[in-house]
C-alpha cells in the first residue's frame, strides 16, 4: 500500500525538528496528501466552506487525515510555512474558523447542560461509567460511582426514557398553553365577580339542575375519596369542564377595547392542542425516518452489523464485559436460529404445512375470541358502574374504579395468555416479537375506546330513549356530563399511577430481594426482573391517549399528567437501576422508535375522534360549563364569526370559498410531485453512487495487480513513480 | 487562564490542538494519564522531544483498555512500531481517534485496520473468524462461526473478491447508526 511506504519512507529522527532535505520531501508530501485525504461528509459543508474561504489553497483539516501524528506535525509545520505566503487575511479566515468551531463546541455543551435529565439518560445509555478518581476537574457525585457497575442498559431502554421525557415537555407545554389562555383568565374573571350568563328561557328547568356539593352527612374519610374519584369537592372546580363559565367579555374602558370569550378561547386552545400535540409527533417522526433511511432501514440486525458494530468500546469492568460478550453471542445465535428455521419450514412436507397453518390460523381466532372477551368484560364493568355509581363509601369508590381496574388486569393478563398461544404458533422470532406487539397495541387503545363507547351509550341513552327527551341527553344520571367524562381519564389517569407504583414496591424490590438472598431453584428459574420495553412504551401511550381525550373535559390533565410521568421516570429509573438485569434481549432502538411515534400517532386519532365527536354530535350541558347556552359546541364559532369586523369576515369566507381552495389543492399537487421526483432521483443517484463504488474497488484492484506485474521488470522507475 | 505549565512548549501545545480533537486542558489531562502509567519513565518536560515509549503491557493495563477484548489489536494499530508500544504522540492519536468528535470516515478506517488482524488491507475469513471469537469469547461452534462468517461476506462484499476491502467496510459503516457511539472510548 502506498501508504504504508510513504511512512516507511519518511521516517526521521526523535528530535522531531525535520532537515532541509526531509523538509522538501513533506512539501511533496503533503501536496499528494491533500488528494488520499478521508473527507468526512457530515462536515463536508464546513470543510467545503474553509476552502472556499481560504482562497488559493485548501486548508487541510489536519486532524480528519489518516496519517500518525508526526506525520500530521510536520505536515502543519509546512502549512506554516506557507501560510505567511499568502495575505494576511488568510490567516485571520483559519482564526475566524478556528474561533466559530469552539464557539459552536461550547455552545454545544452549554445546551446540553440545560437539557432535561441528560446525564441520566447517558447514564442508561452505558456512555458514562467511571474509572478511578485521579480527576480534579470533575466533579462526579457518589452515586454515579456507586452505580457504575452495573453496566449499560443499552439504546431500546434508552428509548424508552427518551421517549418519557419527550412526552414529559409535550405535557407541560401543553400545559402551558391551556392554563395561558383558559384557566388564568377564569381565574382572573371569577375573581372580579363575573357571573355566568343563564342558558335561554325555553328549556326546562329540569335540565338546569346541576348540583354538585352532596348535602347530608359527610364521612371522615369523604375527603380522600374524593380525592381519588374527582367528585364532591374536586368536582366543581377548575378541574372539570362543569367549574368554567361562559362569560363574554366585552369592555370599552378609556383608551383600550379589551374583550375576551371564554367559550370560544376554550374550544380554540383545545383545537390547537390537538394540532400542536400533532406537529409535535410528525417532526419527531420525520427525525426518525431520516435516520432509518440512511441506514437502509432492515439491515440493523444483519450479521455485518453485529460483528463490526456490536462491541461497545466505552464499556468498562470485566463484568460489564462478559455481558456485552453474552449479549452478542446471544444475538448471533437468535439470526442463526431464524436462519434454521427458514431452512426447516422450506423442507416440511405439504402434510406439516397444513397443519401448522390451520394451527395458526386456530391459535389467531384464540386470540381474537381472548381479546374480545376483554373488551365485553369492559363493556359490562363499565355500565355497572355507571349505574352504581351513587353508592358511598369504599364500596362506592371501588365501583367507580371497576373501568380502571378491569382494562389493567385485561392489560395484563392478555398478553401473557397470548405469549403462551405463540408458542404453539411457531413463528420466527421476528415475526413473534412484532405479532405480540401488534396485538397489544390493538388490546390497549380499542380498550379505551370501548370504555368511550359505553360511556357515550350511556350519555346518548341508546337502552332507555325516554331518559334523553327532554334535555337531549341523559340528565338524570348526568346532569353535567362532560364532568362525568372527564372524572373516568381523572380515574384512569390516577389509577395507572398508583398501579405502576404499586408494582414497584409491592412486587418488583421484593422479587430482587428474595431472588438475591433465597438461592433455590425457583428463584434460579424467575431470576431478576428484565426492563421490558414494549410493554413499558404501550403503557406511555395509553397515558397520553388518555390525557388526550379528557384535555376538552378536564382541562388541568396535562398537568396531572406532567406531574405522574415525571413521578414515572424516577420510579423507572430506580427500578430499573436497583432491580433490574441488563437483557440479554436487547431491543432495537432505531425502527422501534418510529414504530412508537406510530402508535402515538393512532392514540392521537382515536382521541381526535372522540373529540369531534363530543364537539359536533352531542348537545352540551345546560348546567354547567362554558356551552351551556348553545346548540352544539362548535356554534361558538359561528356566532363569534359574525362579530368579527367586515374585512376579516370576507377575507376568511374567501378562504373557504372554492375560488381559493382549488388553486390551493392544485398547487400542493404540483409540490408533492416535485418532492416524489425528487426522492426518486435521490434514490437512483444512491444506487449510481454505489456502482461507482464498485467500480473504484475494482480499479484499484487492477492498478494494483499491474504494478506488482512491473515490479520485478524495472525496480528502478518504481522509485522514480512513487517520488 | 495563564500558560503556567512547563511540560510543553506553547507551540507544541498548539501542534495538538491542531492535529487532534482535544483543548489544550484535555491534551494536558491526557499527559497526565500517560505518565501515571509509570511515572519513572515519562520526564516531565517534553520541550526537547524525549524519545519515550511505554511498552504494551502497561498500555494494556489502562482501565479503559483492559478488559476491552481487541486492545492488543488497537495498541498495535496506533503505535509507531507495530507492536503496541506507544509513544505520546501515540498515545493522543488513539485517544483522539476514539474521542466523540472524530468523523465517521476516520473512524471507520482504524476500525478496519483493528479488525485486520493480518496487516493485509483485506479482513479475509480468517481476520472475521477471529474477530467473532474475541467478540464471543470462544462460545461459537465452528460451524456457527463458519456460517456467520460467510454470511458477513455476502452481506459486506461489493466486488465479489470473497474479502472486504475499506471501501466495502466504509460502505457498511455509513449505513450504521450506532458506529459512532460504540466505536468510543470516552478518556
Amino acid at each position: 500500500m502506498t501508504i504504508e511506504q510513504q511512512r516507511q519512507g519518511l521516517a526521521f529522527s526523535g528530535s522531531g525538528h525535520p532537515t532541509d532535505q526531509e523538509s522538501l520531501r513533506f512539501r511533496r508530501v503533503s501536496s499528494r496528501m491533500s488528494t488520499q485525504i478521508y473527507h468526512e461528509p457530515n462536515s463536508s459543508t464546513s470543510l467545503a466552506q474553509e476552502e472556499e474561504q481560504s482562497g488559493s489553497e485548501p486548508t487541510l483539516e489536519l486532524r480528519n487525515t489518516v496519517f500518525p501524528m508526526a506525520l500530521k506535525k510536520a505536515a502543519r509545520q509546512v502549512q506554516q510555512m506557507q501560510v505567511p505566503a499568502q495575505f494576511n487575511g488568510g490567516s485571520w479566515k483559519q482564526k475566524r474558523i478556528k474561533f466559530v468551531r469552539q464557539f459552536k463546541s461550547n455552545v454545544r455543551e452549554f445546551l446540553y447542560f440545560f437539557s432535561l435529565w441528560g446525564k441520566t439518560l447517558q447514564k442508561i445509555g452505558g456512555r458514562n461509567l467511571v474509572y478511578a478518581s485521579k480527576q480534579p476537574q470533575r466533579l462526579r457525585p457518589r452515586w454515579q460511582t456507586l452505580l457504575s457497575l452495573t453496566g449499560n442498559f443499552g439504546g431500546g431502554v434508552q428509548s424508552y426514557f427518551i421517549f418519557l421525557r419527550f412526552l414529559v415537555i409535550l405535557n407541560f407545554v401543553s400545559f402551558l398553553l391551556i392554563a395561558g389562555f383558559v384557566l388564568i383568565p377564569s381565574i382572573v374573571f371569577r375573581s372580579v365577580g363575573i357571573k355566568p350568563e343563564s342558558s335561554k328561557a325555553d328549556v326546562s328547568s329540569e335540565c338546569l339542575k346541576y348540583d354538585p356539593n352532596p348535602q347530608g352527612l359527610v364521612v371522615f374519610y369523604e375527603f380522600f375519596l374524593d380525592l381519588l374519584s374527582g367528585t364532591g369537592f374536586m368536582e366543581y372546580s377548575y378541574l372539570f369542564y362543569g367549574y368554567y363559565n361562559n362569560s363574554v367579555i366585552v369592555t370599552s374602558l378609556v383608551g383600550s377595547h379589551f374583550s375576551y370569550n371564554i367559550p370560544l378561547a376554550y374550544l380554540l386552545t383545545a383545537v390547537f392542542y390537538f394540532a400542536f400535540c400533532l406537529i409535535c409527533i410528525i417532526v419527531r417522526m420525520g427525525k426518525a425516518a431520516r435516520v432509518a433511511v440512511t441506514t437502509g432501514g432492515s439491515d440493523v440486525r444483519s450479521y455485518s452489523m453485529i460483528v463490526f458494530t456490536g462491541w461497545d468500546y466505552g464499556c468498562l469492568g470485566s463484568k460489564a464485559t462478559k455481558l456485552k460478550q453474552r449479549n452478542i453471542y446471544y444475538r448471533l445465535q437468535v439470526d442463526l436460529e431464524e436462519e434454521r428455521l427458514k431452512k426447516h419450514a422450506a423442507s416440511l412436507t405439504l402434510c406439516n404445512k397444513v397443519t401448522l397453518h390451520s394451527l395458526r390460523v386456530l391459535m389467531f381466532f384464540v386470540a381474537v375470541g381472548l381479546i374480545v372477551a376483554t373488551f365485553l368484560a369492559i363493556a359490562r364493568a363499565t355500565t355497572f358502574s355507571q349505574e352504581n355509581s351513587h353508592v358511598p363509601g369504599i364500596l362506592g369508590l371501588f365501583y367507580t374504579y371497576l373501568p380502571s381496574i378491569v382494562i389493567t388486569l385485561g392489560n395484563f393478563l392478555v398478553p401473557l395468555l397470548c405469549d403462551q398461544i405463540a408458542l404453539l404458533e411457531k413463528y420466527p422470532p421476528s415475526a413473534t416479537v412484532v405479532v405480540a406487539l401488534l396485538r397489544a397495541v390493538v388490546l390497549r387503545l380499542v380498550s379505551l375506546g370501548i370504555l368511550l363507547f359505553t360511556l357515550w351509550k350511556q350519555i346518548m341513552c341508546h337502552d332507555s330513549r325516554d331518559k334523553c327527551n327532554l334535555c337531549h341527553y341523559n340528565h338524570e344520571d348526568y346532569q353535567c356530563w362532560e364532568t362525568s367524562v372527564g372524572q373516568e381519564m381523572y380515574k384512569l389517569t390516577l389509577f395507572d399511577l398508583l398501579v405502576s407504583i404499586a408494582l414497584l414496591v409491592l412486587v418488583e424490590f421484593p422479587r430482587r430481594m428474595v431472588v438475591d438472598h433465597w438461592s433455590c431453584k425457583l428463584t434460579q428459574w424467575v431470576g431478576r426482573q428484565e426492563f421490558v420495553v414494549p410493554s413499558n412504551v404501550l403503557g406511555l401511550v395509553y397515558g397520553q391517549t388518555v390525557v388526550w381525550t379528557g384535555a376538552l373535559f378536564c382541562p388541568l390533565l396535562p398537568l396531572i399528567n406532567t406531574v405522574k410521568f415525571v413521578i414515572l421516570f424516577y420510579c423507572k429509573k430506580i427500578t430499573l437501576f436497583y432491580n433490574c438485569r441488563p437483557a440479554l434481549r436487547t431491543f432495537r432502538s432505531t425502527s422501534s422508535a418510529i414504530f412508537f411515534l406510530a402508535v402515538l400517532l393512532f392514540g392521537w386519532i382515536l382521541a381526535l375522534v372522540v373529540m369531534i365527536y363530543s364537539v359536533a354530535v352531542i348537545h352540551p350541558s345546560f348546567a354547567c360549563g362554558p356551552f351551556r347556552s348553545f346548540f352544539r359546541m362548535w356554534k361558538i364559532v359561528p356566532e363569534s364569526f359574525s362579530t368579527l369586523p367586515e374585512g376579516a369576515r370576507d377575507f376568511l369566507f374567501f378562504i373557504g370559498s372554492q375560488a381559493f381552495s382549488i388553486p390551493l389543492f392544485a398547487i400542493s399537487c404540483v409540490f408533492m410531485c416535485y418532492f416524489i421526483a425528487l426522492a426518486s432521483i435521490y434514490g437512483k443517484s444512491v444506487a449510481m453512487l454505489r456502482a461507482q463504488l464498485k467500480l473504484a474497488g475494482q480499479d484499484k484492484q487492477f492498478l494494483v495487480k499491474q504494478i506488482e506485474k512491473m515490479k520485478p521488470l524495472s525496480p528502478q522507475h518504481n522509485e522514480g513513480e512513487q517520488d | 487562564m495563564g500558560n503556567k505549565q512547563t511540560i510543553f512548549t506553547a507551540q507544541q501545545l498548539d501542534a495538538y490542538q491542531d492535529c487532534t480533537y482535544f483543548t489544550r486542558k484535555e491534551i494536558l489531562r491526557l499527559f497526565y494519564r500517560y505518565r501515571d502509567l509509570a511515572p519513572q519513565l515519562v520526564p516531565l518536560d517534553y520541550t526537547n522531544h524525549p524519545d519515550v515509549k511505554l511498552p504494551y503491557e502497561l498500555i494494556g493495563s489502562m482501565p479503559e483498555l483492559k478488559d476491552n477484548p481487541f486492545r492488543q489489536r488497537i495498541a498495535e494499530v496506533f503505535s509507531e512500531d507495530g507492536e503496541g508500544n506507544m509513544t505520546l504522540d501515540n498515545f493522543l492519536d488513539m485517544f483522539s481517534v476514539l474521542s466523540e468528535m472524530a468523523p465517521r470516515d476516520l473512524k471507520a478506517y482504524y476500525a478496519f485496520k483493528i479488525y485486520d488482524f493480518n496487516n493485509d488491507d483485506f479482513i479475509c475469513k480468517s481476520d472475521l473468524e477471529k474477530t467473532l471469537n474475541k467478540l464471543t469469547r470462544n462460545e461459537l461452534t465452528e460451524d456457527e462461526v463458519k456460517m456467520v462468517c460467510e454470511k458477513v461476506i455476502d452481506e459486506a462484499d461489493l466486488d465479489n473478491d470473497g474479502r472486504l476491502s475499506l471501501e466495502d467496510f466504509q460502505h457498511m459503516i455509513n449505513r450504521a447508526p450506532d458506529f459512532l457511539s460504540t466505536f468510543h472510548i470516552r478518556i
